[in-house]
């Protein structure tokens, strides 16, 4: 995309966005032709909208699409995705069964791939009624994901090899955007809030404890940001990795500095800090929680003795 | 010159003068010693790397340079830190007060000037901070008064970089009335051999002498060492400061990644937690991240500003961090050992103590962040 056509999509993704959640956004994206985009240059596609979706606090099949590309199962075609904190394949082989135990979210409809290790990672697509489907609420009801179990006869399908560690990295990649979306949003709040709020005799946007939080709010979401952006320039998945790693820490801590400074506003639910609050918990621990993900990469370093080359100019 | 062409280039031009270049070994040195012998080590490294045209580009040639992106300085300074070459300490320099030079001295005097920076011939200073002058730059005193052709400068300077091995100095003036904040600041190029120009270096915590006292008695400079206009100095601090928190930050966390590599590679099994690494690591890869974009902004022309208060945050917190876990993972050579390796971990992770203090605090980048990233208003 050129820069003018970038501006155009960005525009129309942003109303859409604006407009939209859930299956009237997915229908709101085909029109756009967002599939197509991912497939051409997934690169803007999924920048601009997972930090739209988050940023709106709405929801899309986005995701799905993003790990069903990677796995090459074709458009319209929902993903299992491991249970929360996880990012080992859901589907494990017992003899000729295939057990499934993950998560699904977006459109059903089109079927549901799961992805299983043999002696590589193997996808097939399963109808959505082959599936024990179980709708979620939790902390984040308007999230919609489904918990998915399954026990299946393996010679029902035929599997094809998937790639499931670029899957992992693609959706972390986006998962990192959503919840940098969810961020500038959360400061955003706490921002407006600190410059209206008076308290002896002043906005409160003038305590130096205040900005200070505001401020690393900044600092932490601009950390993630550049890690994001630096994701796609990254050979291996690691840059994936720590994108998302940051990105989750980030979250929990400008989710904290927010609810801090918007006070009891911001325990409400007559303001909208808490929908941002509750998506980001969720977000973070899918596909790795920033906190398991940072220990991970710590553990990688102690284990080889080295610092890998890291993003050369 | 591309950037492609220019890394094979020096890499290969390193590699091939590698005996060369290398510091002498510093065993038995410490203290002040061991700055001389990187005050030295970093006249030779520019004097080769400038003959053999490397330190010229990405400079004007206005002012010996060979022309070309700023990236290409951006890469020559992360190799000579990242192998060892120079201290990154006494390397930025180059890359704070040449480019403030070239933007505000008059042109015969800049390209006078920098090419002796450039060549290794100089080393020059930067006099802003004062003692009633830490945080609150603007509040200055250190006076200036022009009479006749000359100026003649009263005051002290404190926390001044290298000055005792300077043989120039970019001083910040009160020219103004006491009161007169950012509006009465003027900014002079100091010959330091000129009489009633006293150094006093500062013993520091980490036994290096980076930092001196500098007092100014009656001191006499000529009019045309004026940088910019006459009250006119705050521009030229404030765009000195983003040049302070781009090139030389890159570099520096080009050192950082090499001292994380040597710790990794010296920590015995089971010394450091691995989410403590992975911590220091992710905040490492964020600030090269940032930084690196920061560099593609600079070459692509566009004015640096506040922003870079964050790239300066973020290289600070990696680099407590980085040396925080040094003295978890290699406690014997930090605390204890007295060969060169133990004194340059402790040199350097005392210095890492003041990395959020010099250069503008936590404190005050933050302030800057609310103020002009955030748009908070006022803080008082």
């Amino acid at each position: 995309m050129d820069t003018h056509d970038r501006k155009l999509f960005a525009q129309s993704l942003r109303q859409a966005s604006e407009q939209h959640t859930g299956a009237a956004l997915d229908a709101a994206l085909d029109d756009l032709g967002w599939s197509d985009a991912l497939a051409g240059d997934a690169r803007d596609a999924v920048c601009l909208l997972f930090e739209l979706q988050g940023a709106g606090n709405v929801t899309s099949s986005a995701l799905q699409s993003v790990l069903a590309q990677a796995l090459g199962v074709g458009p319209g075609v929902g993903v299992v995705l491991p249970p929360l904190g996880k990012w080992h394949s859901p589907g494990v082989l017992a003899g000729e069964q295939l057990l499934v135990q993950g998560l699904a979210m977006g459109a059903l409809t089109g079927g549901l791939a799961v992805v299983w290790e043999s002696k590589e990672p193997m996808v097939a697509v399963v109808p959505a009624d082959d599936l024990n489907l179980r709708s979620l609420s939790g902390i984040d009801p308007a999230l919609g994901l489904v918990h998915v179990t399954a026990n299946l006869p393996l010679h029902a399908f035929s599997p094809a090899p998937a790639n499931w560690p670029a899957a992992i990295a693609t959706g972390r990649v986006a998962l990192a955007y959503e919840l940098i979306g969810a961020c500038r949003s959360m400061l955003s709040l706490a921002r407006e809030h600190a410059l209206q709020r008076v308290q002896f005799g002043r906005p409160i946007s003038g305590f130096q404890a205040v900005r200070h939080r505001l401020a690393d709010s900044l600092l932490a979401i601009e950390a993630a940001q550049a890690c994001a952006d630096a994701a796609w320039d990254e050979p291996g998945t690691m840059g994936a990795t720590v994108a998302k790693a940051v990105a989750g820490t980030t979250a929990r801590t400008v989710g904290k500095h927010a609810q801090q400074v918007l006070g009891g506003m911001g325990y409400t639910t007559d303001h909208p800090l808490h929908q941002y609050v509750r998506r980001v918990l969720v977000l973070d621990q899918l596909l790795g929680a920033g906190s398991v993900l940072t220990r991970e990469i710590g553990a990688e370093l102690l284990r080889t003795r080295d610092v890998p080359e890291m993003l050369p100019l | 010159m591309e950037l492609a062409a220019f890394r094979s280039a020096l890499d290969g031009w390193l590699d091939e003068h590698a005996d060369e270049l290398t510091p002498a070994d510093p065993v038995e040195l410490s203290g002040p010693a061991v700055l001389d012998a990187h005050m030295a080590q970093l006249a030779k490294v520019k004097n080769l790397a400038y003959g053999a045209g490397f330190m010229r580009w990405g400079w004007p040639e206005r002012v010996g340079g060979l022309g070309g992106s700023s990236i290409l300085r951006a890469y020559l300074g992360e190799a000579l830190t990242g192998r060892g070459l120079v201290e990154p300490g006494v390397y930025c320099m180059t890359e704070v007060l040449a480019p403030t030079m070239i933007d505000y001295a008059p042109a015969g005097l800049a390209g006078a000037m920098v090419p002796r920076l450039l060549r290794g011939d100089e080393t020059w200073c930067q006099g802003f901070s004062e003692p009633g002058t830490g945080s609150n730059l603007a509040a200055l005193q250190c006076r200036a008064a022009l009479t006749d052709g000359t100026w003649r400068v009263n005051g002290q300077k404190v926390w001044t970089s290298f000055a005792q091995y300077a043989d120039r100095c970019i001083l910040l003036t009160r020219t103004g009335a006491p009161d007169s904040a950012h509006r009465g600041i003027t900014a002079l190029f100091i010959d330091m051999d000129t009489p009633g120009i006293t150094v006093r270096p500062l013993e520091t915590m980490n036994g290096i002498p980076e930092f001196s006292e500098v007092f100014f008695d009656d001191v006499a400079v000529p009019a045309e060492r004026t940088l910019g206009e006459v009250d006119q100095g705050w521009a030229i601090a404030m765009g000195l400061l983003p040049y302070e928190r781009s090139t030389a930050l890159w570099h520096r966390g080009a050192f950082l990644r090499q001292r994380l590599r040597e710790l990794l590679t010296d920590v015995s099994d089971g010394q450091l937690a691995a989410e403590a690494v992975g911590t220091a690591f992710a905040q490492l890869y964020a600030f090269r991240a940032r930084s690196r974009q920061t560099q593609y902004r600079m070459a692509a022309g566009e004015t640096l500003a506040a922003e870079t208060s964050i790239d300066k945050v973020l290289l600070a917190t990696a680099e407590q961090s980085v040396f925080d876990l040094a003295a978890e993972g290699l406690p014997e050579q930090v605390l204890l050992d007295d060969d060169d390796v133990g004194q340059a971990w402790r040199t350097e992770y005392l210095y890492s103590r003041a990395a959020t203090i010099y250069g503008g605090t936590g404190e005050i980048q933050r302030n800057v962040i609310a103020r002009r990233l955030l748009d908070l208003g006022p803080d008082r």
